[in-house]
């Protein structure tokens, strides 16, 4: 708006001396020029001057030259020079920075150019129209017109999008501009395309139909691989954008046997080994970080199984598993590229039995020579390793040892007594190391990193048992679990019990030897209760962690209990639960864990995402387990404990009732409560829907205003000159200031009311989340109540069903009870022997 | 750990191949097109499945004398509202199958249109071959069609279900794309010469030898 300040000031002649022309004025002249004249060169020098204009007078060169700029693109179709300035015209208009020339105008983060953008494709042909011209080979009509899409996409993605979707051929055009000798161009259409397939799969396929792959690895190799420059880049970000998510991309990559062709660009020289530094310029650093991306893509964990098994086979097969193991064993590779590569490897080996075998034969070229696998566990319990480094060796070991039988027992088979001679350094002493050192990170890792050798193998958590260390000289050897129970109790770093306590809980779980070895252990479980009763209310987040793994812990306790040790069968076990902790306090502890940010996290993603030493908490398999056995571990504590409940009770058989109205009681509460939330929802529902149709209307009151406003603006540019025309004549001064005035006016309301309509439409959202969320609570707590009440009604049946039992039971020993029809039908035969008696008394006493 | 892969000595030489050529189905929705590639790349015939949703890819390496030819096969959706996305595929495909339903007239009926689009957006060398679905019904009228619409080099009655001339789809189309594309070889120099009309039927493609991978 400011622009309309300085051209009243020249409309007004305060300012300048001369009568100065205002840059609105020569806009508005130059447009009408460009719209009227008839000769091509007229019409040509008027829009070399819009052009000149159009970054200092943005806004003015848009608002009125819009529709002419699109004209001439649509009828000087066959004039380069005329297009090739309309279009570096438009460029400037939506451009998506800002230009030093308005920043006193506009500020420096105004959004003209997107507003700009937006009028620009309101006409569904516009975006058509530039599409054709890219048709032209002439370097200066087909440069401006690729720059041109790049800033409508940058200011307008989705739109674009569609837009660019929905015409004929367009993404095929596109492509074939990959195969311009220009370079300039090759590159810009890279960067459009780089920005047109994020997140839409449907022009990610079209893209890879298009030959995409090939000639991408063209453009790549004729850049100089790995070694070569942005460019090699800017390619491998498109591959990435082409594969990652999208499942048929990927199937094509993989069957039109693309990752073959990723081996060679992994085969990096070590010849400068004298100066490692030179071989590994920044650039070479972000492209390697692409190309490892580019492989993830393909075997990320959370792709379909069958797809992902393909690929890493082929990825052996083709060399490119060896090719990533030599960057890993090589020297003078960055941190942070060798960081990604073990994250790399880690997920190329993923549950493949063969990849895992691969990796396990790697060997250090160091000296002796130790297996690639000692290597990488020795930085991982090494604290002068990077953060980020030691977590992409948990994650690939992790992924080493997924599904891997042979390889969880080898593991094991190193920390048990060896016949002979002891190689010099096993994975499993480095663990051991780990778990007993003074880091508090390296006991985290090490705990993580040995429960992985016991997932769903029972045959090495009891082997686990046998193992034993040696102690102080004299003193017997200790079991591993034992020291391991100690340094939970001894241990003052929270890291380093959670560490523990998953190991632990993954040790006895589903094994029933294991939970009696533990139960065996001197004060094991008195630790535990102690340490979930103590502390009522605790903010802290490691704390309530380690709470509700002490609750998993002795939870599973109860659940893989075979009753063989007396003092902590089942039932006492829950009677201490009962007692000591309280049932509540410990369900809560439990399902707590579910409860924190940090597990949904861990459970999503395999790989540890934690970004600094503290985050590191938890550990994705020990969520999955406590997912699967939580539920399981709280119906056995409850059975438990209400079996105990019920053997103190049933002597006097009155309770039983008295529970089941009890019960009753909670369920008809729970009912009436489940109403009202139901209510509530409607209501709520009632409310959000009103809502929406708020949010609908002022949306179109937002549209409307918009327009509205751009034809006030238009309107005030067709003001000025009038007024300058009557100044000129000189007949009424006072009119025109009047007029002025109003345009002033009209400029103010419209400024309040965009300020008034970005308020509503913020206030608008906040209320749409606002209910959306509290809905959401709403139906959550609601649905928790009915499960509530089903379990409840299952206690009941259960109940109802024990005590008719119980009532057959104490009739099969010929008990009286005191129930109106179990009387009668028990005293009816003496009745009639008593009714005959004096039936027959009084025929005797009537005469 | 006995769940190695198994498929792996059947496709670890896939990787080689002296021919590639993209073939594109294009017809109404519902005429069966996906499972025509279904019956084509595994053999099997899954009654229901849902409709394609905008493009489907898979690939298929089949013998002709002697020589691994591998086809892209690119399903797209009929539904109206990808025709736009589908339009994108014509252009660069070296094959088209346009495929109707004979027991669905409809289907029949926009022939015309989808022959007009490939006339449209592909260049002049791509090989087009008319397919009736569900032959098991009936039999289909294409061929009277075909007069009047000289680009289609073949018409073929199919079923997906019985699974009868599927395989001779793909088979006739890649040893005719293989032959085309040595004899651009041989005359590079001459014209290219475009055979057009000449449909005639093809009851079984005993024409060339073949094998399937
Ligand atoms: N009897 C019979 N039914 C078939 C045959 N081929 C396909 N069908 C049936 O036709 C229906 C549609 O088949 P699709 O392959 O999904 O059709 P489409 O052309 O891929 O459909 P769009 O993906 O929507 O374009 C399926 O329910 C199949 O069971 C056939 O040869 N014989
Ligand atoms: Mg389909």
């Amino acid at each position: 708006m400011e622009y309309f300040k300085s051209s009243l000031k020249s409309v007004l002649g305060s300012a300048s001396v001369e009568n100065e022309p205002s840059g609105a004025d020569t806009v508005e002249r130059l447009v009408d020029r460009l719209q009227s004249s008839t000769l091509l060169n007229d019409r040509r020098d008027a829009c070399r001057a819009l052009k000149a204009l159009s970054r200092t007078y943005r806004v003015e060169v848009g608002a009125q030259g819009m529709d002419a700029l699109r004209q001439i693109l649509e009828m000087d179709r066959t004039d380069c020079e005329i297009i090739g300035l309309a279009l570096d015209t438009l460029c400037n208009i939506t451009s998506p920075k800002t230009f030093d020339e308005e920043v006193d105008k506009h500020g420096p983060n105004n959004k003209v150019g997107e507003q700009f953008t937006e009028i620009f494709i309101k006409n569904a042909d516009s975006v058509g129209l530039v599409l054709a011209l890219l048709e032209e080979f002439e370097f200066k009509v087909r440069w401006p017109a690729i720059k041109l899409l790049m800033h409508l996409s940058t200011n307008r993605l989705k739109d674009i999008q569609e837009i660019i979707l929905v015409s004929p051929m367009g993404v095929s055009k596109l492509m074939d501009l990959l195969g311009d000798s220009r370079e300039v161009i090759r590159n810009d259409v890279l960067l459009l395309l780089i920005q047109l397939t994020k997140g839409n799969a449907n022009i990610q396929k079209i893209v890879a139909f298009e030959n995409a792959f090939d000639r991408i690895f063209d453009v790549i190799a004729q850049e100089g691989n790995v070694e070569g420059g942005i460019v090699v880049e800017d390619c491998l970000l498109l591959m990435l954008n082409l594969l990652r998510g999208n499942i048929s991309n990927q199937n094509f990559f993989k069957e039109g046997s693309y990752i073959q062709k990723l081996t060679p660009m992994f085969q990096i020289s070590s010849e400068h080994d004298d100066n490692p530094l030179s071989t590994w310029s920044p650039q070479k650093v972000s492209n390697v970080h692409c190309m490892v991306q580019v492989i993830r893509a393909l075997v990320a964990p959370s792709g379909p199984a069958q797809a992902v098994s393909n690929c890493q086979r082929i990825m052996r097969a083709c060399g490119l598993l060896q090719a990533l193991c030599n960057i890993l064993m090589a020297s003078g590779v960055p941190a942070d590229v060798l960081t990604e590569t073990i994250n790399t490897v880690a997920e190329v080996i993923r549950g493949n039995s063969s990849n895992q075998e691969f990796l396990a034969g790697v060997m250090a070229p160091s000296n002796p020579p130790r297996p690639a696998i000692v290597v990488l566990l020795m930085s991982m319990v090494n604290e002068k390793q990077s953060f980020a480094l030691r977590c992409s060796v948990l994650y690939c070991f992790q992924c080493f040892l997924y599904k891997n039988e042979m390889g969880q027992s080898q593991l094991i088979q190193t920390l048990l007594p060896q016949g002979n001679e002891v190689p010099s350094l096993t994975t499993g002493q480095l663990l051991c190391g780990g778990l007993f050192s003074s880091d508090s990170l390296s006991n985290w890792f090490s705990a993580v990193a040995l429960s992985y050798a016991l997932i769903e193998d029972n045959t090495q958590k009891e082997q686990l048992l046998r193992v034993l260390l040696a102690t102080n000289i004299g003193k017997p050897p200790v079991t591993l679990m034992q020291q391991c129970v100690m340094l939970l109790q001894q241990g003052s770093k929270a890291q380093c019990k959670l560490g523990l306590l998953m190991l632990l809980c993954r040790w006895i779980a589903h094994c029933l030897a294991a939970v009696k070895s533990f139960l065996l252990i001197d004060s094991s479980i008195a630790y535990l209760t102690a340490l979930l009763s103590s502390q009522e209310n605790n903010d802290d987040l490691q704390e309530t962690l380690l709470q509700s793994m002490c609750a998993m812990l002795i939870g599973l306790c109860v659940h893989f209990n075979d009753n063989s040790i007396s003092n902590y069968t089942k039932e006492k076990l829950c009677n201490l639960i009962e007692n000591r902790i309280g049932l509540e306090r410990f369900q809560d502890a439990i399902g707590g864990l579910a409860r924190h940010e940090v597990y949904s996290r861990t459970l999503k993603h395999p790989q540890p995402s934690a970004k600094n030493p503290s985050e590191l908490l938890l550990d994705h398999e020990f969520c999955r387990l406590s997912k699967t056995l939580e539920g399981v571990i709280i119906k056995s504590v409850l059975d438990g404990s209400s079996l105990h409940q019920k053997n103190e009770i049933t002597i006097p058989t009155l309770p039983d009732s008295v529970l089941i109205t009890q019960y009753k009681e909670v369920i008809r509460e729970q009912s009436s409560q489940i109403q009202k939330l139901n209510q509530l929802t409607e209501s709520l529902v009632k409310e959000k829907n009103e809502l929406e149709a708020q949010v609908h209307d002022l949306r179109s009151s937002i549209s409307h205003l918009k327009d509205q406003n751009l034809v006030l603006r238009a309107a005030q540019t067709n003001l000025m000159p009038e007024e300058n025309e009557s100044i000129n004549v000189t007949t009424n001064v006072t009119t025109n200031v009047g007029c002025t005035k109003e345009a002033e006016k009209y400029k103010n309301v419209i400024t309040e009311l965009e300020i008034r309509l970005v308020e509503y439409a913020s206030m608008v959202k906040k209320y749409e989340t606002d209910f959306e969320r509290k809905l959401k609570e709403k139906s959550e707590e609601l649905e928790k109540l009915k499960k509530d009440q089903e379990d409840l009604l299952e206690l009941l049946a259960e109940d109802e069903s024990k005590i008719m039992r119980y009532e057959e039971k104490l009739i099969a020993l010929g008990e009286k009870i005191e129930t109106d029809e179990s009387s009668i039908e028990l005293d009816t035969d003496d009745q009639a022997e008593c009714n005959n008696s004096v039936e027959r008394i009084d025929r005797l006493i009537s005469p | 750990m006995s769940n190695r892969d198994p498929d792996n000595l059947i496709s670890t030489n896939d990787e080689t191949f002296d021919y590639l050529f993209k073939i594109v189905l294009i017809g109404d929705c519902g005429t069966g097109k996906t499972c025509v590639v279904q019956r084509f790349r595994s053999g099997t015939f899954i009654e229901r499945h849902g409709n394609t949703i905008g493009v489907d890819f898979s690939m298929k390496t089949v013998l002709i004398d002697d020589k691994k030819v591998k086809l892209q096969i690119w399903d797209t959706a009929g539904q109206e509202r990808f025709r736009t996305i589908t339009q994108s595929y014509y252009r660069s495909a070296n094959g088209v199958v346009v495929v109707y339903d004979i027991t669905k007239r409809s289907t029949f009926l926009s022939l015309q249109h989808w022959v007009e689009e490939v006339r449209r957006y592909t260049s002049s060398h791509v090989l087009l071959i008319l397919v009736e679905s569900l032959r098991e019904v009936e039999k289909g009228e294409a061929e009277a069609l075909c007069q009047y619409l000289p680009e289609v080099l073949q018409v073929v009655e199919t079923s997906a279900k019985e699974n009868t001339n599927i395989d001779s789809v793909f088979f006739y189309l890649a040893s005719e794309l293989k032959r085309r594309h040595e004899n651009r070889q041989i005359n590079a120099n001459g014209d290219e010469v475009v055979r057009l009309g000449a449909s005639k039927k093809l009851s079984s493609c005993s024409s060339c030898s073949y094998k399937i991978f």
